[in-house]
């Protein structure tokens, strides 16, 4: 699960060109939804889960992203 | 916010604040930019989180800002929600370009909405509008804010080539975009809420797009140009038409609606302009150029200096943002004399800047003129006279100036012609 909101917080580094921890919020760290197109679409290729649009914007962090992802995968 | 002001006050602009949202929701601003124009034309303001921009406020002041890109530039942002965050879109989405490449994406589009090429849809709008007003026809209660809502999709969904079905979806996630803080639409926090509606667009117009092409579709709506144009040569690429498609959803949704029902408002104020209309179906153009003046629903549109400018007998710092208030430049009453009276005879009323200036000129002007022009026409053979029917309440945004209800009753013609 750590490892998880790591490797999120990564995806999401590379996408806004800069680091990224599990607990930074979306938008405080210039989060758009332009950005968030490519990178809900990047976790359904890698991941195989689609990620609901409200909730990832709801979610915020890395470390919530990953929850979503693994409740996505338990199907839960 | 009120389009016929309370009595003129004496404001003391210390501290003023043109954010607050309060001012807008229930509040009377005209009295506040009349005393701007007048004593503090170039107004500078901090918000408390420390981002500030400058306000213009007379007519000619937000004419040159509109207009001139090379002193103010429209590629950090256009919206004045977005005030310090630079937009992410810069020269990809249409309004938040800078010529040359504007004009290069915009002359192939606007060839398809000029007021000869969108004369083909007066007839099916003039259905669409005879079919919007016929609830109202038996009298009861009309809530006519809150079904324009509605009149821009029924209107253009056939013109963009968007199926009925998803129109109220669009309408929803339009109306959030302008004004995601209003606990109609509030989900999360202001940005989630900006995030999310802007995300369902881009995604619903990047679909339709992708789905188009897939099935080798060709037909003569505005999406489809979208997707056929080649501006400098080459296609828009899938982002360039899913913003530019949002654009223009964004742009019809959220306007047109505002002017619809804050005329008749001022119509219904003002029974004798109402009668001079009906009594003379030729003064409508004029109308409707007075109503989109009075109206000013895009109330204003951000630009950044781009060097140190003189301005409204003031200085903005290079990268200053410049806030241009519309609605209160189209009541300088150096160009408008007398402009807080609402008149449908008044003379140079379509110098107005309800569609902005310049480049970015509203594209879709010629459209928006002519179902303004069939509404009014349909409504004024249809009306005798029309009647409030409970408190109009107000859009809370400081950057759409708009009605969210206004209850009236209609009393019909006799002869219907």
């Amino acid at each position: 699960m750590g490892s998880l909101g790591q490797e999120i917080a990564e995806l999401w580094g590379e996408h806004l060109g800069r680091e990224v921890g599990v607990e930074d919020d979306f938008f405080t760290i210039g989060g758009n939804s332009l950005s968030g197109i490519k990178i809900i679409e990047q976790v359904t290729e890698q991941y195989g889960v689609t990620l609901s649009v409200r909730d990832f914007y709801l979610a915020q962090t890395p470390a919530r992203v990953a929850e979503l992802i693994e409740q996505g995968r338990t199907g839960a | 916010m009120r389009l016929t002001p309370g009595p003129a006050r004496d404001v003391d602009l210390t501290g003023v604040d043109l954010f607050d949202l309060d001012l807008y929701g229930s509040g009377d601003p005209h009295p506040l930019w009349d005393v701007m124009r007048a004593r503090a034309p170039l107004f500078h303001q901090v918000l408390p989180d420390g981002r500030e921009f400058w306000s213009v406020t007379r007519y000619e002041d937000v004419r040159r800002v509109l207009s001139d890109h090379r002193e103010f530039t429209s590629e950090r942002g256009t919206v004045p929600t977005h005030l310090g965050t630079d937009d992410p879109a810069a020269g990809v989405l249409m309004t938040s370009t800078d010529p040359p490449r504007h004009t290069e994406v915009r002359r192939p589009l606007g060839s398809k909405l000029t007021a000869r090429a969108v004369r083909v849809w007066e007839e099916r709008i003039r259905a669409t509008v005879v079919r919007f007003l016929e609830p109202a026809l038996d009298g009861a209660v009309f809530d006519l804010a809150e079904q324009a809502l509605l009149l821009p999709a029924l209107v253009t969904g056939p013109l963009l080539g968007i199926p009925e079905k998803d129109w109220e979806e669009l309408v929803r996630l339009t109306a959030m975009v302008t004004a995601p803080s209003d606990p109609h639409f509030l989900l999360g926090s202001e940005a989630a809420t900006l995030a999310i509606s802007h995300h369902e667009l881009l995604t619903y117009v990047r679909d339709w797009a992708r789905t188009h092409r897939a099935a080798g579709q060709e037909d003569e709506s505005l999406l489809h140009h979208l997707t056929s144009v080649r501006p400098g040569g080459e296609p828009l690429s899938d982002e360039e038409i899913a913003l530019d498609g949002y654009s223009i959803l964004l742009g019809a949704n959220v306007t047109t609606p505002h002017t619809v029902s804050g005329t008749v408002e001022a119509l219904m104020e003002r029974p004798e302009q109402y009668a001079k209309a009906a009594a003379d179906p030729t003064l409508v153009p004029n109308l409707v150029e007075e109503g989109l003046r009075w109206t000013s629903a895009a109330c204003n549109f951000m630009r950044y200096a781009v060097d140190e400018v003189e301005i409204a007998g003031g200085t903005v710092p290079a990268g200053g943002a410049v806030v241009a208030w519309i609605g209160s430049g189209n009541r300088d009453a150096s160009v408008f004399p007398d402009p807080h009276t609402f008149d449908i005879t008044r003379d140079g009323a379509k110098r107005h800047g309800a569609f902005g200036f310049g480049p970015h000129f509203c594209i879709g002007a010629p459209l928006a003129r002519m179902t303004l022009r069939v509404f009014f026409e349909e409504l004024l053979a249809r009306f005798e006279s029309l009647e409030p029917a409970g408190e109009p309440q107000h859009l809370r945004s400081y950057f759409i100036a708009g009605l969210t209800h206004l209850p009236l009753t209609g009393k019909k013609r006799r002869t219907t012609p």
